[in-house]
Parts: structure tokens; sequence; C-alpha cells
């Protein structure tokens, strides 16, 4: 502990501690733009000149990095040291003319005018080194550097050329104080690959999320993706977030891990996934940035998106017209040939977005509108009537990429029972959605069936929609089909009381007539395990058997129909009962056998 | 024929500055005195810089000491024929003394006889490849007195009583440091020499590191002993290839008599050091620059409010000396403090090496005593001015220093006065200025060498290197304001307080040194637009006066064609074409052009 005088205020001081550190602890003002509390003091841009009074010898020196030792006395606005910064502020105004901060900072020094002409004005790099030590003591990435010395100085990778060692996280952008650098996202923008994705390395899932905490995403964070060439994971890499969190909340060691539960009950609820676009040629996605899918555009107008819920072409202007093509892939021969049941409606709505938003005609290319939800048909009137949405009905036949970037929309119009085309700034596509690619990996682990279109079946389509033929197992929302939001809440509504229902009863009653395997006879075929439609019967590999689960067992026979051994049979239904059935139906009654004698 | 160690020769050939200027000088010599017969009887031997640059290459003959000058391979076999043979002295190869007698002898010149060379004592001697000549000299001889006579305490208190201060420029008492670093605690210490040498037309580092290797490596090793390091580094710009491989070859040669290594002549002190090589720059010398390129860093420096001698290379004590100051080392513990300390001024004790160049007839190294006259050094050892003209200012310490007028010609050089006189020791950089040198373009030409010499870290230094060099070349360009002259003022002492390194701190000296010292200058160039030195190409004229008899010669050397005259009749400049490039001044025998 030491104490010291600052501007004639006594303050106290930790060991390690610099003088800019205790000013600022005391509110105590010193104008400083290249000292950070992450990162190793460097003293590049003068600016927190102090005159420091040490065993009577007064000197000037920076306060970010002069330690704040014992018995010191500081002033921060000596005479000779509020003309020093001016006298630096002068010169940064000059080589940086156009930067906010400066021009800020110059203003409380009484500078309004650069006093030297500007060699660039376009100059926002003060040279203060911020970026260079992220990258070197944060990131450990050394991917930036100084290059060319006196006032050639500069800072970039090495050469100035593109380095593969960058891995684009941005914080040397962050750390910028003057907005010198610019992340340019490459061909691949982030926001494709991961349309609902994090927005930054650390983020909360969901606003709904429980519980409702920060998570790391490892995909973007510097710390799990910083590698060294050759000897891999760098484990020190930025390690920010757990130096600047109070409470010690930040675990770089936790990892995702399995958890096994015993329960009484599973709901299924895989959602859907979107089909893709390049199937289907004629639409041309892939080949024009402004050919977007319905969730694209919903990440572009969301004011979390990239631009802030702007919508805008590629090429960053306000697009003039706007076509929508429902059904992509959906009600199609050569995709899927349902229908994807929500398009309609978030296509109107979009619409209507880009209507509130731009001024933009919007087209929407349509075969039928299927607005049957409550509320929905007044949504589709509205549109129309009250935004002017031109509404063509006919399936959108093709988009074609105009040699002016132009994208041209052809078309059957039924109406007019003629050919129409467009020529737009964008295309919305109104893909369809389709079961998720691992649907048949879920449906064997649970037993369960899917339907010809891939979606998960229910166990009878009007009376049991939601349970399915493996008891105590559900569906909820768009595993059974496509849904909307309120029939995915319904759904999944009904399955959570009905799984309600089935652990409520404690224990449950269930029919004796299950089939049983002679362990004897079972030869290991196996045979009897990929037929049961109950997912009952499972293979012991200690005893090498086949072994029938009797709580799952239905008794529905296949497996002892089908065992080449003729080793399982069915209680209560052997060969033996039905035989003595089959010669009892057969059998003449005594009284008959009698009466025939008589 | 016998040409072994132990061989005396009649005559020893000591041949200086043959790397740039005549590199066929010594196969040429070695092959006149092999037709002559003469191999066994005279030995050829490439010794180091002699440091008398104008006269160069010079040929010392020993043991009788005639000394020739500008010494070509075509002038060999009649020197060898004459003076080797017959004895007898080629009289035009003798130096000329400014007073226009021959010097044949060594002794003789004044250049030499009135310089006191310590730290350059062996420096053209002897064969710097050579430990055994270094040691046939007295040398290593400190290392076994400090070694087995002295406690390294002991070493640091001879230092001490010696009152050496560091060479490198700062002049910071050598045995405090020492002392800082022995008493910092710390299981490994390291001791560096500083052989990266910065200043424009400075030279000695360089000269001491070619000629007299050896002098600082037992330098090293005595100081290593006093602060119980046993690892030192030799840190030299990748440029100055000679003085690495001398450096290198040095150590290795010590390294066989065991001088260097692990028990050192059998006293149990360890000691290695390494020559580290770096790009070179000004900045590049700064200690803690320095240290940063060792480390493999960009060499740009540090703050030392806590000093290197505690936490310095890799974070470990650390004691940086300059090769001069390590060089002396020797020579104090060999011939004891009292003698050095009686040599120089009171606070300034010993010797300083001075680079002279410029506007001087002895264009070289000259070793004088602390507290010299800037007149002694300059008409004394320097032989004065060439043609006669007048003395006007010596910028001295290089582009950390600053100007020092003629009116102070009598002040004694040390440390003290030439801080007070605003300008610094430095590493003893002389450029001398006569009546036709412009001091506002020598000022404007060491920031020119600054903007890309300084490391750029700091913002007070680069920028106000940017904005200094751009206002002094305005008021070259005649393009100045009386306001610039303020601006200069409130810049030069800003950036000299706000700077971090010594260099920056330093960077405005050459334009502040003339402002108070030239004003004047300063103010006929922006008022007047005329440059009183007819420097300031944009400020001057060139034209031929009635002294012209019409010799033709300025004519036929014009590039541009703008003389024109008859034969024998005065000649005219045309202002239109003439780009003031002198070259009709220097050339012309009868003073007819003049510069207004």
């Amino acid at each position: 502990m030491a104490t010291l005088t600052i501007d004639g205020v006594q303050v106290t001081a930790e060991e390690g501690q610099t003088i800019l550190d205790v000013a600022l602890e005391n509110g105590i003002e010193i104008p400083t733009l290249c000292s950070h509390p992450l990162l190793e003091p460097y003293g590049a841009c003068r600016l927190c000149v102090v005159e420091i009074i040490r065993r009577g010898w007064p000197r000037i020196e920076t306060a970010c990095t002069y330690p704040a030792w014992d018995g010191i006395e500081v002033n921060t606005k000596a005479p000779q040291v509020m003309e020093a910064r001016k006298v630096i502020l002068e010169m940064m105004l000059s080589r940086t003319p156009n930067v906010p901060i400066i021009q800020d900072l110059a203003r409380e020094y009484g500078i309004t005018e650069p006093p030297f002409p500007a060699e660039a004005p376009d100059e926002k790099c003060i040279l203060c080194g911020l970026c260079v030590r992220t990258c070197h003591e944060l990131v450990k990435a050394d991917v930036l550097n100084y290059s060319a010395q006196g006032i050639e100085r500069r800072v970039g990778p090495p050469f100035l050329e593109k380095t593969r060692q960058c891995i684009g996280c941005g914080a040397c952008s962050i750390m910028c104080p003057t907005g010198a650098i610019e992340i340019v996202l490459e061909q691949e923008a982030v926001y494709q690959e991961k349309p609902l994705g994090p927005t930054s390395a650390v983020w909360v899932p969901s606003l709904q999320a429980i519980p409702r905490v920060p998570v790391i995403d490892k995909d973007s964070c510097i710390h799990f993706r910083q590698q060294d060439r050759s000897e891999g994971k760098i484990d020190d890499a930025c390690m920010a977030c757990q130096m600047l969190c109070e409470v010690d909340a930040i675990n770089f060691e936790q990892e995702d891990e399995i958890i096994e539960l015993d329960v009484g009950a599973i709901i299924v609820a895989t959602g859907f996934e979107m089909w893709d676009a390049t199937k289907l040629s004629q639409y041309s996605y892939g080949q024009s940035p402004n050919i977007l899918t319905g969730l694209e555009f919903e990440r572009l107008s969301n004011s979390a998106g990239i631009t802030g819920g702007e919508i805008v072409t590629a090429e960053g202007k306000e697009p003039e017209r706007v076509a929508i093509i429902h059904c992509v892939g959906s009600r199609d021969h050569n995709a899927h040939e349902y229908c994807s049941r929500f398009c309609c409606m978030y296509s109107l709505k979009q619409a209507h977005l880009v209507r509130d938003k731009t001024d933009a005609s919007v087209y929407e290319f349509y075969m039928d509108m299927r607005a049957f939800g409550s509320g929905y048909e007044e949504f589709y009137e509205r549109v129309q009537k009250e935004e002017g949405i031109t509404m063509v009905r006919g399936r959108g036949a093709s988009v074609e990429v105009l040699s002016n970037g132009k994208l041209r929309v052809k078309g059957d119009d039924a109406d007019l029972g003629e050919l129409v085309h467009v020529d737009v700034d964008m295309v919305l596509l109104s893909t369809a959605v389709e079961a998720p690619h691992d649907s048949s990996e879920v449906a064997s682990m649970f037993g369960l069936s899917r339907k010809p279109d891939g979606f998960f079946a229910e166990a009878h389509p009007k009376l049991r929609p939601v349970e399915t033929n493996t008891d105590g197992v559900f569906l909820a929302g768009s595993i059974q089909g496509p849904k909307d939001v309120p029939d995915t809440v319904g759904h999944a509504g009904a399955a959570a009381s009905m799984a309600l229902a089935l652990l409520d009863k404690g224990e449950v009653v269930i029919s004796p007539q299950v089939a049983i395997v002679d362990e004897k006879l079972c030869s290991a075929c196996k045979t009897c395990i990929s037929l049961c439609p109950y997912t009952a019967i499972a293979f012991v590999d200690e005893d090498n058997v086949a072994r029938i689960n009797e709580a799952l067992c239905k008794g529905c026979g296949t497996c002892v129909a089908a065992c080449p051994a003729g080793a399982i049979t069915a209680q209560h239904f052997t060969t033996e009962q039905i035989m003595a059935q089959i010669e009892g139906l057969f059998r003449v009654p005594a009284e008959v056998e009698e009466g025939v004698k008589a | 024929m016998n040409t072994s160690k132990t061989q005396k020769h009649r005559a020893d050939l000591l041949v200086s500055c043959v790397h740039d200027r005549a590199p066929d000088l010594i196969p040429a010599l070695e092959a006149e005195v092999k037709r002559r017969g003469l191999e066994g009887e005279v030995k050829v031997v490439e010794a180091g810089c002699r440091g008398f640059c104008s006269m160069g290459p010079v040929l010392l003959i020993q043991p009788d000491g005639t000394f020739y000058v500008n010494v070509q391979p075509a002038d060999v076999p009649e020197m060898v024929e004459e003076t080797l043979v017959k004895g007898r002295v080629v009289e035009r190869m003798t130096y000329q003394e400014p007073s226009s007698h021959a010097c044949a002898l060594y002794e003789d010149i004044s250049f030499y006889s009135k310089q006191h060379r310590i730290v350059l004592r062996n420096c053209g001697m002897l064969n710097p490849a050579s430990v055994e000549e270094y040691i046939a000299v007295g040398g290593y001889e400190a290392v076994g007195k400090a070694l087995f006579d002295m406690t390294p305490e002991g070493v640091i208190e001879e230092v001490k009583k010696a009152g050496l201060r560091g060479r490198g420029g700062a002049g910071f008492a050598a045995a405090r440091k020492w002392e800082t670093g022995r008493k910092a605690e710390g299981d490994i210490k390291y001791v560096l020499a500083n052989g990266d040498e910065g200043d424009p037309n400075c030279f000695m580092d360089r000269a001491l590191m070619e000629a007299d290797p050896h002098s600082i490596l037992e330098g090293m090793i005595i100081g290593a002993y006093a602060m119980d390091a046993h690892q030192g580094y030799i840190y030299i710009p990748y440029e100055h290839t000679l003085s690495v491989k001398t450096m290198r070859n040095a150590i290795e040669s010590a390294r066989a008599y065991g001088l260097i290594g692990e028990d050192i002549l059998g006293s149990g002190f360890d000691f290695e050091v390494e020559v580290r090589v770096g790009a070179h720059s000004f900045v590049g010398g700064e200690s803690t620059a320095l240290m940063h390129a060792i480390e493999g860093t960009v060499s740009e420096p540090r703050p030392k409010h806590i000093h290197t001698t505690e936490v310095g290379l890799w974070g470990k004590p650390t004691c940086l000396n300059n090769v001069k100051t390590w060089n002396l080392v020797p020579e104090i513990i060999g011939k004891g403090a009292e003698w050095f300390a009686s040599i120089g001024t009171e606070k300034s004790t010993g010797t300083q090496v001075f680079s002279l160049a410029g506007k001087i007839n002895n264009v070289g190294l000259a070793e004088v005593p602390m507290g010299t006259t800037i007149r002694e050094l300059i008409f004394d050892v320097g032989g004065g001015i060439p043609n006669g003209r007048e003395f006007k200012a010596i910028q001295i310490g290089g582009p950390s220093g600053g100007a020092v007028p003629a009116s102070l010609l009598d002040m004694p050089m040390d440390y003290e006065t030439l801080e007070e006189a605003g300008s610094m020791m430095g590493t003893g950089g002389v450029v001398v200025l006569d009546d036709r040198s412009c001091v506002i373009d020598v000022a404007r030409y060491f920031l020119d060498f600054l903007k890309d010499q300084s490391c750029g870290k700091c913002s007070s230094c680069r920028e106000g290197i940017r904005y200094m060099l751009e206002m002094l070349t305005n008021i070259t360009e005649g393009k100045g304001k009386m306001s610039d002259l303020e601006v200069l003022e409130r810049m030069g002492k800003s950036v000299k307080i706000s700077s971090m390194c010594g260099l920056g701190k330093s960077v405005p000296n050459p334009v502040l040194s003339t402002l108070r010292h030239f004003r004047d200058e300063y103010v006929a160039h922006i008022e007047d637009h005329k440059c009183p030195a007819g420097v300031c190409k944009a400020l001057i004229e060139h034209y031929i006066n009635d002294q012209c008899n019409g010799c033709g010669l300025c004519l036929r050397k014009c590039p541009q064609d703008a003389i024109t005259g008859e034969k024998k009749e005065l000649h005219t400049i045309d202002a239109e074409k003439c780009i003031q490039c002198g070259v009709c001044f220097d050339v012309c025998r009868f003073d007819a052009v003049g510069v207004r």
C-alpha cells in the first residue's frame, strides 16, 4: 500500500498500480488514448503526461506507465503538462483531422482547427498500438505489428499482406479508439452459414433460455479458436471476459456433456429444417446475393442483424422492387408434394415488412392463398388493400440473373391466362420445410415410424395426434408435419398433458400377452430385433441371446412368426394354445355327438 | 622461409583503411615484398582504423615510424625500393601539414601528436585478428589483476574512483550502474556491449570493434566479474559485417587461451559472451530498444522507471555499456584510478573520442582529454577549416546534440558545459560548419535523418519530427512564416519533455540550439528570403563578377548549359536555366563566381 498525492489530494494505491489507475479510481481525469485495463501499459500516445515530483526532483512522465510509488507528488494539470498535451493534440489533429474522438479532445484543449495541412485526410490510425497489443497479449495471434520506422511507421500484418494466421476475430477493431480498423467479411458472410446463430462469442442463446445466462460460442470465441500453426491450441489465448468478470463466473473448462436420466415419458420435438433451394435450379438461388430465402430475409430485417434491420440489397441500396415467390419446393412434384403450411403467412408478413421499411413495390407469386388461421384472412386482405401489394396468382416459374445485376422473375398469371415477368432488385423465396436430415436416426432411437413425406407418424391422425406407437413417447410440433406457431403451441401443450397424464398414473397396467424368448433355442441371428416395431427386443451381448422388454412389447407376434429358430413364443398365444383352440373349435359337442348316436 | 610467430622481422608494414578504399593494396604489398625476397624481413599487417580519414589509406612502418598517406597499389614498387631496400623516405607520399612542411614520421604529425589516445590506444597499431599481439602489448593483464588481486566490490570502487562515465552519450556514472547491477536480486545477470552506433558521420565504435576487439572483451570480463554476471552479449548492427566478423573471431581466439568460457585463467569465474546481430537504426542503440532487439522483438524503447540494471534483458538485471566504456575498463584497472582521474576535468574524467566531419581539414577520429576547448580540437588537432574560410559553429552530439557557435570557441568540452550550451556530448560526433554552411539546412538534415531513424512509437517524437521537418523545409525553401519560429520553439520544448526515450527527448535539440544561437539566420530566410550562407537553393542566385577572365571552365562544367560567354570575355549565368548546383562556384579559380 502506497500513499501519494495527486493534484493535492492524498490517495492510496495498491502494489502494481500505475498513476493512471489510481487517478481514475479517484475520479481524477487524465486524457489517454493508448491505455486499456486489459493490456500492458505502452506509453505511445503521450497524452497522459503528468508532472511527477519524486525525492524533490520534478519530471514529466506518462501516468499510464509510471508506478504509483509511495510518497510521490503528481500534478496532472501543471502548465508545461497542459502545453505538452496541447502540442501533441495539435499534431494528432493534423494527422487525423476527421476522427471525432481526436476532434473532441482537441476542442477540450482549445484547438478548433488542425494547424498543419493533413497528408492524408482519411487517415484514422494514431498508432496507439492497442490493436497490436490486443493481438499479441490477448488473442496471441501476433498477426499485427508495426512496419517501417519513424514517420512512416504503420500497423498491419507482415508485409501488409493478408495472412491466414488472422482468424478475423475482430478484437483489434473493437479496441481501436479511432475506428481505423474495419473487419471485412469475405464472400461467405457469417450470417449465411448460421442464420440464427450467435451474434457474438458470448451470447444468450434465446431470450427464453433457462437458465437465462450467457454461454460461450466456441466456434467464434477467440480463446477456443486461436491455434498455433505448429503447436495447436494456445491455452492462454484471449481470456478477456475472465479478466473482466468481477464475480469470476467464466469457466473455460465447462464442456458439453451427456446426462443420463431415467424417465417415465419422452416428448420428441426435433422441429423442421429448411429445404435447400439450390436443388431447383430455375430459382437461381446462390447465383445472386439478392436472392434470399425467407429465413435469410428474417435475419436481414432483424434489428439485431447485420444491417441493424435495414432492408438493403447486397450493394447496400434500398430495393425498388421485390418479388416473393411462394411454394418454392412445396407442392411440387420435383421437390416436396406437401404444403409447408406457414409460408403463405410469413410471405405476407415479409411483404408487409418491405412495404413498411422501404418504398419498394412488392410482387407476390402464389398458387393458392392458404390463410387458414385466426385473423389470417384479415391480414391477407389488409396487405392487398392498404399496402398495395401486387398479387400474381400463378406459380413463379423461374428467376434469371440479368447482366445488370437485376433479377427477372417469370411466372404464369392464371387470372390473365398468360406468362408474365417482372425485373426486381431482390427475390425472396418462400422455401419448403422438411423433416430434419437425421430423422431416421431419431426414429430408430425411439422406435418411431415415419410417414412417406419424412415426418414422424402419430398413432392415429385424428384420434391420437400426439401419441406414437411406442408407449410413453409423444410428438410435439413440426416433427409430425409443418406447423405454424399457434399449431405448434397447441400440439406441444397436448403432448405435455399426455405425458403428465401418464406420469400421474403412478403405475400402468399392461396386457400380459407379450412375447418371450426361449433362450436355449435362440440362435443369436438378431432377425427379431430389426423387425420389432416397438424396439422391445434387445440383444444381450453377455448371454448372446435376444431378450424382450415386457413393458414395451405389445404382443403383436411379428417376432414370433419371423424367428427362424422358433425360439420366440407369444405368451397366452402359444402354438399349443392356438392348436388347442382350433381343436376346440372343431370338436363336436358331446350332446350333439350323443344326439347323432341317438 | 620461416615465418613462425617467434620470427623477428626487420620491419612491420601496418596498413589501415584498405577495406573500401584500396582492397588491392595488401596483395600488392605482399607480392612486391615477395618479389624482392624480403619475406623473412618485412611483415605486412592489416591493422585497424587509424582515424585519419582524409588521408587514407595510410601506412605506418615500424619500428622507425615512417608514415605514408594516400597509399595506392601503384606506389608500392617505389615505396619498397626506396624505403625498405634503400632506407630513404619517399617525400611525395608523406603527410603535408597545413603549415606546409612535410612530416615523414608518425609522431611528428600534429593530428596524432596533439591527441591523447587511450580508447584508440591500439587502433591501427596491431593486427586485430591476433590475440597474441594484444597480449604482447599488455592485454588481458587487467583481467588477471581483477580476478586474482581484487574483489568485485574493489573493481567497482576503482571504477568509481576513476570517475568513469558511460561513453554511449548520456555520460551516466558507470560504477553506479555496476553497483545497482551487483546489488540487484537475480540468479541470472547479463552484461551487454552496445556496438550499435547510429549517428550519421560517426564510426568510432565500429573502428574500435574492428581495430581493437579484445580491449572490449577484456572490459566485459572485468565488468561481469564485478557484477557477478556470467553471460554477455555484444550487439552489432547487421550492416557492420567487418565488426561482426572481427568480434566473433576475437571471442573464439580469446576462448582458445582460456580467457572466455568456464574457469577463466583458473580463477573459478565463468563468463560466456556472444555477438548478437540486428537491424541498424539510430534508435536501436537505445538501451531498452537494444534489449528488445536481442530478445527478438521490435527494436523500440520502453519506459525505464525501473532501471534496466534491475529489470533488463529478459527481465533480468542487465548492465549495458558502450564498447568504448568497456574498452576503458582494462586501462583503469591496469593503470589505476588516479591515473585516469588525472586526465580530463573533475566531473568528466578521461578522454573523449570525437568524430570530425564537415568543413575541417583533418576529417577522422580524434581523441582528446575531456575539457579540451573547441578551438584546440578544431584548429590544433583538426588542422582548421579548409580553404581559409571562417569557422561558424560546430554541431556536437549528432542529431541529438546541438550547434555551438563561434563565440563559444574557447568553451571546454565536457558533459555539463556542453549541455548548458544547449548541445550535448553524445557519442562525440562533430560536424564543423564554416561561413558557407547554413545552420537551418544542417538542422533540417538531422531531422530528415531522424524521420526514419526514430522508432515512431511516441506520438510526440514521431509527429514532432514530421511537423518540425515540414516547417524547416518550408523555411529553407523560402516559404516560412515568422510565426513558424514560435511554433518550432513551443513544439520543440513540448517534444523534449513529453517523449519517452533519450532519442525523442533530444530530437528538438538541433532546432532549439540553432534557434537560440542563430535566430537572425532564420529571420533572414523568412523575412529577407536570403540564405546568408548561400546554401538553400530556393533563396540564392549564382552570378559571375568582373574577376572573370573568360577561361571557360565553368561554361564547360555547367550541367544545365546556363553559362554563356566568348573566350577571354566576361561570362554570364542565365538565371532561368540555373539550378544553383554550385559547380561553377566550385571550379572557378579566380573567385569570379559569387552567390547572393
